[in-house]
């Protein structure tokens, strides 16, 4: 399951955060999409991945550079490949946080609640203490507390 | 909030296959919505037309390190487009928006958080095929 970071003073010393979720993939996640990259492409920009740097165009069926996915999708990947690291979780769609929030690992974080309806169990980390929840309305009042 | 565009209610550009027609009804318009509609491929097709038209100003993540607000604040009478707007956009700069009537804006987010929004400045994105065209509307997010 995922860790959400709602305070960035929450982030350990050794995970770097991540803002810019296209920088970082275009430079970094990129060399590593294979099969599971693909399955998600298809689940959230409703597209193919046709080798490691070219996807469909979902609109004109043209080929695209993959630096044309959608920085939901490559926030998700982001996360995905690189579990070690924090990443915003801020320009998700609500198609990539379902993808997002069925992570089996992986660490996000946002100063605003950013929840799918439909969730999955995840890690809430806050002032030290980790909350396991999964129900909508116990992480939407989490990242609304203070704490 | 409501309030009239100050300066365009149309926006319409062509890039190859793709049209964008949108219709503005508020200063403010928060274009919102799933990954993969087609926001950013807007984007960058309104951004085309900064070289003719120097009624629009376009900023997103590649402005990441400049001051947002020094720019907006010396912006006057132009269409600002801003996508990334969830990582450019601090606070003080949004409650700047929210109040300056000397600049329209089309905000490319989710997060609505200091605009004094209202679901009146609440926009997805739709696209419709006309035969090899692509056409890219706005309509309200809440209807």
């Amino acid at each position: 399951m995922i860790t959400i970071y709602k305070k960035k003073e929450d982030i350990p010393p050794n995970m770097e955060y991540i803002e810019l979720n296209d920088v970082f993939f275009n430079q970094n996640t990129v060399v590593k999409l294979e099969d599971q990259a693909k399955k998600i492409v298809k689940q959230i920009d409703e597209t193919e991945l046709i080798g490691k740097y070219q996807i469909l165009s979902k609109f004109s069926g043209t080929i695209l550079d993959v630096d044309r996915l959608s920085t939901g999708c490559k926030t998700v990947l982001n996360v995905m490949y690189f579990p070690e690291k924090v990443f915003c979780l801020k320009e998700c769609g609500d198609n990539a946080l379902e993808v997002l929030y069925g992570l089996e690992q992986g660490a996000v974080y946002s100063d605003y609640a950013m929840i799918p309806f439909r969730m999955g169990s995840v890690r809430a980390c806050s002032e030290g203490l980790i909350s396991v929840m999964e129900e909508y309305e116990d992480l939407k009042e989490w990242w609304e507390s203070e704490k | 909030m409501k309030s009239k565009p100050v300066v365009m209610e149309h926006f319409s550009t062509i890039h190859t296959s793709y049209i964008v027609n949108f219709i503005f009804t508020n200063n403010i318009t928060i274009l919102t919505g799933e990954s993969a509609s087609g926001k950013t491929a807007s984007f960058s097709f309104m951004k085309e037309c900064m070289a003719l038209d120097r009624n629009i100003l376009c900023l997103n993540y590649l402005d990441y390190q400049k001051d947002i607000g020094e720019i907006i604040r010396q912006t006057k009478g132009k269409l600002i487009v801003i996508d990334n707007a969830d990582i450019l956009l601090d606070d003080e700069v949004r409650k700047y928006i929210s109040l300056d009537n000397e600049n329209q804006y089309l905000i490319i987010g989710r997060n609505p958080g200091n605009l004094f929004a209202t679901k009146e400045n609440l926009f997805e994105l739709v696209s419709e095929k006309r035969g090899e065209q692509t056409e890219f509307q706005i309509r309200p997010y809440f209807t």
